[in-house]
């Protein structure tokens, strides 16, 4: 199991990988967009923008609202702040490593033990 | 599972403070960090390279070399350093460059690492200080793969801009 936010970092991660779902942001950066407005000049299908839509929706990056017959979608540019992208990595390298020390201190710490015990 | 045992800031524009804990006795901690059989168990190369030197002598003087190479190719990058500073089980000073094989050096600073121990768990911190701004930067940056990078920097530019 990973913490909160971690686990809300794997889906800002997710969301931002793929090229389609970063345009889509670069369009709504200019404002409010229904969902036709962001698939045609992406050459996109509807249901292709509507895929995408969700899984920058389901990483709190885009807000969709229902007015009438149309989705209104709007950015949300905060879980991008608070993700502190650019240490993010810097810190799941380290945390690896840290993860491998875990398992050498545990092995030492029986090594220690059945020292003890034959003394 | 504990949550994000490992808390990372930025104090200073120079300096990354890396703060965790190990559930051992700080004697095992030292030994873990600065004993080369142990080093080369936890200290991972990047996916695609192989440590090929480990030596680590922690006593003050005592020097430190690390060198990787890349598993297809030819580059190879080294880290070496020197200790200035060594308070047995508490406290830990040396110096590092990191380079390619060409010589070329990608990054210097100093590095302090303190441990104290509560109830047989050791809180380590290690502090990193860089010789400037940028270089602290770029050490944090270079850990980011670099499409994600790109893609992170169009989004910024993106993000500044006015609607």
């Amino acid at each position: 199991m990973v913490s909160d936010r971690s686990a809300r970092l794997d889906l800002v991660f997710h969301a931002l990988a793929h090229p389609a779902r970063r345009a889509i942001i670069r369009q709504l950066s200019g404002g409010e967009r229904n969902l036709s407005e962001l698939a045609s000049p992406l050459k996109m299908t509807f249901p292709a923008a509507t895929k995408h839509v969700r899984v920058l929706e389901r990483a709190s990056l885009v807000r969709r609202r229902v007015d009438g017959r149309q989705h209104l979608c709007r950015l949300r540019a905060a879980p991008l702040e608070e993700a502190t992208l650019w240490t993010e990595q810097f810190r799941r390298n380290w945390e690896a490593r840290f993860e491998a020390l875990d398992s050498v201190l545990d092995e030492m710490k029986s090594e220690d033990k059945s020292r003890a015990r034959r003394r | 599972m504990k949550p994000d045992r490992l808390q990372i800031s930025t104090p200073t524009d120079t300096t990354i403070v890396l703060t965790r804990t190990f559930d051992a006795p700080r004697r095992l901690v030292w030994e873990a960090m600065f004993t080369p059989d142990k080093m080369r168990r936890w200290m991972l190369p990047p996916p695609g390279w192989t440590m090929t030197v480990c030596e680590c002598e922690a006593r003050v003087g005592g020097t430190l070399r690390l060198a990787w190479k890349d598993d297809d190719a030819d580059p190879v990058m080294t880290l070496q350093g020197v200790f200035t500073e060594v308070v047995l089980h508490e406290r830990i000073v040396h110096t590092e460059t990191m380079a390619l094989g060409s010589g070329q050096t990608i990054g210097s600073l100093v590095e302090m690492h303190e441990f104290s121990e509560e109830g047989g768990v050791t809180t380590m911190r290690i502090t990193q200080t860089y010789d400037s701004k940028e270089a602290r930067d770029g050490a944090i940056a270079s850990g980011m793969d670099q499409g994600m990078e790109a893609g992170y920097q169009q989004l910024d530019a993106v993000l500044t801009q006015p609607a």
